[in-house]
């Protein structure tokens, strides 16, 4: 018997014989190990959740199942009374930790996490949740330190700033992110990426003169860069610069055929020159390479709409329509 | 100023567009707008219910000639509970009415009026339902709507006996008066934001709706059950008829339905309803002229952003950005996103033009109430709007995203661009404020648009415009006859200088708010409109040639007068009913 089902017989709840209470936890961790957390819940049912060993298994149950705050309920007043240094209250601490940063209580979140790199040192997917929430908290060097070492490179080198600041965008943290990638191109000007995504956040804040020099000090880096010749035929897009756009655009293709942006850009612009047939080809282009693209779903509508295809728009319009997202807030 | 700063400053103002005239004063605290709109927690906001704030309206309720001063409020929830705090007697906040004293300043009248009431009142929408020449008003909230009809100075609460009590608790948002079928009496349109029950609403930053930028706050819209919109048919009698269902308005399900404004947008001779949604598609309800309505939004360009993306619709401005006589569209969104700008190319046909138009580079607050206001009288609406964010508790984690932040003002530079001339618009514009419902109008009666501002938890801002250039202006008031008597839906076009104006008679627009009925058209340099033409709701169209500038026409249905007549005297005033 393990050290952990001795643990668990010794809390067995008042009013359930002990044996059967350890036959409860016992099969709903079989349950948990084979990926069924709701029947684990279920096995659990008629014991005691103020029980700490009852809670943590019902806890990660609930966790595994998808409701957080659950899990957040059971686990926190039952985590300080497992044993310290147990199997158990590591697994708590935990899961606790994952549990508040999915139910959004993020600040929570990290002591837990941090207290969990004391035994899982080398658990990338821990450290990148961690290196997550410092960011939404606003902790720009604790996340790059760890995210430095999620991706192996050194924490005060360019490298590291550039990836903190790929994170950053992700997380909408544009401002953050813009003052991480100036420090990695004051440490290494010749960094790879770092002028593109700051010329990302200029065309975000739509300050385009700034966003076309940084895009095309990428492009000086790096000519073959795709992304880079797409960003700044955007720039173009947002500027009604059509004859500059077509050209930046085309050589994104050039370089690599494969990628929807470049083709729903040209779209837009074939549209805006009056020449429909070949804006309904770059559009139909870009849904191939990208078949759930809301926007090459609603340019290709419009253009559908304008050369009088009314059915076949609807049908584009609509389909856009139910690719969409959430909005604002 | 030095000689040589003030030549470098002219070369400045020339290089960014020329000289910008207009400055907006808050005159708020001397005019006697000084009660507060309480909406919410000052420093925290719980729940969804405190953020979105409440209009205003400039509404001649006593027909003095006058536009008097509506300034919808909110309450507050006690701090460790969700029931509604308790006020000492005399305290509770409410809804204001400011009588406008003519010489610049109001006195309060709102109990003298009778629309004293407290709650979480949302929008406001006017229009003369029963065409005894006084205004009505219709109230939305988040619980009970409340018809008022305007007995002569004095309104009265009729919502039971007109059949329009709510069942239950819903949230009002958009409304408009709008005359669908015809008849000539205005029929009533009431948006619902979503559904929520206060007492079982998760705390902020309990569930996946409930962060914005991984910081707690208060939950939703997303994740919280929408709801649908109403259509009520004016009986004729002083009461309504539900007709949500068999109109066709119900269909659309899904929305977080806002601001609502209702034009002839396809230039139809009917009037469409245009209603701004919260992070979910605009609805453009077309009026198939037989008493229903189809979603066109998304066929028409008009349901998102110019490159497909949902946007999160707030405030709506109508008008004639680019002069060819068609209404245009302005749409305010949240933060992280700009305002959309549809040019009407005809045919029901619109095209977002605001990144080409140079809207994009203010970018960073919640954008409310807006509008199509001609700031400068040169003929040629320029882009206002208030901004003010929902998340007091974020601006201290990130202070680029303040709690209070200024007013947006975009020149019409006549060529399609806009220039951001915000912070050259005087102290009323850059103040920063939290603010919500915007409404435009001439309260002093002097020839250029004033702007009623609601604040959340502040007094109301009064930005009166200190224009100083030499422009003319014409200010047209409506009288329908077989039309509604208050012309809403109408849609006027003036001619001059070679340029076309539209403007429609709204009887809501902005953000939940109403605007002068005195429809505000700049000159620029000529003396005097070559035409006037009135596209009435009822399909007939008045005319009238050469009307001199500087003065309010008014204009009776069907009754279009020569030149010199029904023309008021030099003058802005014209006293009784509109």
């Amino acid at each position: 018997m393990s050290a952990a089902l001795l643990l668990l017989l010794a809390c067995a709840p008042a009013g359930l014989p002990a044996e059967d209470a350890a036959n409860a936890l016992a099969s709903a961790r079989t349950l948990l190990n084979r990926d069924r957390p709701r029947e684990a819940i279920a096995a659990l049912e008629e014991l005691d959740a103020s029980d700490p060993a009852v809670a943590l298994v019902l806890g990660v149950a609930h966790y595994h199942a998808g409701d957080a705050a659950k899990a957040v309920a059971l686990l926190q007043p039952a985590v300080d009374k497992l044993a310290e240094g147990s199997a158990e209250r590591r697994e708590a601490v935990q899961v606790l930790g994952l549990a508040l940063y999915l139910a959004g209580r993020i600040a929570e979140a990290v002591p837990w996490m941090e207290a969990t790199r004391e035994w899982a040192g080398s658990n990338l997917e821990l450290h990148q949740i961690l290196g997550s929430a410092y960011i939404q908290t606003r902790q720009p060097d604790k996340a790059r330190e760890v995210l430095a070492r999620v991706f192996e490179v050194p924490p005060e080198g360019a490298a590291a700033h550039l990836l903190a600041a790929q994170m950053m965008i992700r997380l909408q943290q544009e401002e953050l992110a813009e003052a991480e990638l100036e420090k990695a191109v004051a440490k290494d000007p010749r960094l790879p990426q770092a002028h593109f995504l700051l010329g990302q956040l200029a065309l975000f804040r739509a300050r385009f003169a700034d966003a076309a020099a940084l895009t095309r000090k990428e492009i000086e880096l790096n000519p073959a860069n795709n992304l880079a010749w797409s960003q700044l035929g955007d720039i173009y897009v947002r500027q009604q610069s059509w004859d500059e756009a077509l050209k930046a655009l085309q050589r994104s293709i050039w370089v690599s055929p494969f990628y929807s942006a470049p083709y729903i850009l040209l779209g837009r612009v074939y549209t805006k020159k009056g020449e429909p047939a070949t804006a309904e080809a770059m559009l139909r282009r870009a849904i191939e390479y990208d078949p759930n693209n809301k926007q090459a779903h609603y340019l290709l509508g419009q253009v559908l709409q304008q050369t009088g295809r009314t059915e076949e728009a609807r049908r584009e319009l609509e389909l856009a329509e139910r690719l969409q997202g959430a909005a604002g807030r | 100023m030095s000689p040589a700063r003030a030549v470098l400053a002219a070369a400045l103002l020339a290089a960014v567009g020329g000289d910008w005239r207009v400055r907006l004063v808050d005159v708020a605290e001397p005019a006697g707008l000084t009660r507060v709109s309480v909406y919410g927690g000052l420093e925290r906001k719980r729940f969804i219910t405190e953020t979105n704030g409440a209009g205003v309206a400039w509404i001649d309720y006593d027909n003095d000639g006058w536009v008097d001063a509506l300034v919808l409020s909110g309450t507050r929830l006690e701090d460790t509970s969700r029931k509604e705090r308790s006020w000492p007697a005399g305290e509770a906040p409410t809804n204001r009415l400011y009588r406008n004293n003519h010489d610049g300043t109001f006195a309060d009248a709102t109990d003298k009026a009778g629309l004293r009431r407290t709650g979480w009142a949302s929008a406001v929408c006017a229009g003369d339902y029963d065409n005894d020449g006084w205004l009505d008003l219709f109230v939305t909230s988040y619980g009970q709507n409340v018809l008022y009809h305007n007995r002569e100075g004095r309104f009265e609460d009729v919502t039971a006996a007109a059949g329009l009590a709510t069942r239950g608790t819903r949230w009002g948002s958009g409304c408009s008066f709008v005359d669908y079928d015809r008849d000539g009496k205005v029929d009533l349109f009431v948006a619902n934001y979503l559904v929520l029950d206060l007492q079982a609403a998760p705390e902020p930053g309990q569930g996946a709706s409930c962060l914005w930028k991984g910081i707690p706050v208060n939950c939703g819209p997303k994740g919280l059950p929408t709801d649908t919109n109403l259509l009520y048919h004016n009986e004729g009698d002083g009461r309504f008829r539900d007709v949500s269902e068999a109109s066709g308005i119900a269909k659309v399900k899904g929305r977080y339905a806002m601001t609502a404004t209702a034009a002839d947008l396809d230039g139809d001779g009917w009037v469409d309803l245009y209603v701004a949604c919260d992070t979910t598609a605009a609805i453009l309800y077309r009026n198939n002229h037989d008493g229903t309505f189809s979603d066109v939004a998304l066929a028409s360009g008009v349901a998102f952003s110019e490159f497909g993306n949902e946007q999160a619709g707030m405030g709506l401005g109508v008008g004639d950005f680019d002069g060819d006589g068609q209404l245009d569209l302005f749409k305010t969104h949240f933060a992280d996103d700009i305002p959309a700008l549809y040019r009407n190319l005809g045919r029901g046909q619109f095209e977002d033009v605001a990144m080409a138009s140079g809207l994009g580079v203010q970018n960073h607050y919640v954008q409310w109430g807006a509008g199509a206001a001609d700031l400068d009288n040169d003929g040629k609406p320029d882009v206002f709007y208030a901004t003010g964010n929902v998340y007091p508790e974020i601006e201290a984690l990130m202070p680029q995203y303040p709690h209070r932040s200024p007013k947006i003002v975009f020149r019409n530079l006549g060529d399609g661009r806009f220039e951001d001339v915000s912070a050259r618009s005087g102290p009323g514009a850059t103040t920063p404020r939290s603010s919500r419902g915007v409404a435009f109008g001439d309260y002093d009666n002097d020839g250029d648009l004033d702007v009623l501002v609601m604040n959340m938890n502040e007094r109301p801002s009064l930005l009166r415009n200190d224009y100083d250039g030499g422009n003319g202006w014409l200010m047209v008031r409506l009288q329908g006859v077989r039309s509604n008597r208050a012309g809403l839906g109408a849609t006027v076009v003036v001619t001059s200088g070679g340029r076309q104006q539209a403007r429609a008679a709204l009887s809501q627009s902005s953000y939940y708010s109403h605007d002068d009925l005195r429809l505000h058209f700049g000159l620029g340099a000529a003396r005097a409109a070559d035409l006037v033409e009135v596209r009435w709701p009822s399909g007939a169209v008045d005319r009238l040639r050469d009307v001199a500038g500087r003065r309010l026409v008014t204009v009776r249905e069907g009754e279009a007068p020569a030149p010199a007549e029904g023309v008021a005297p030099p003058g802005p005033a014209g006293r009784g009913r509109y």
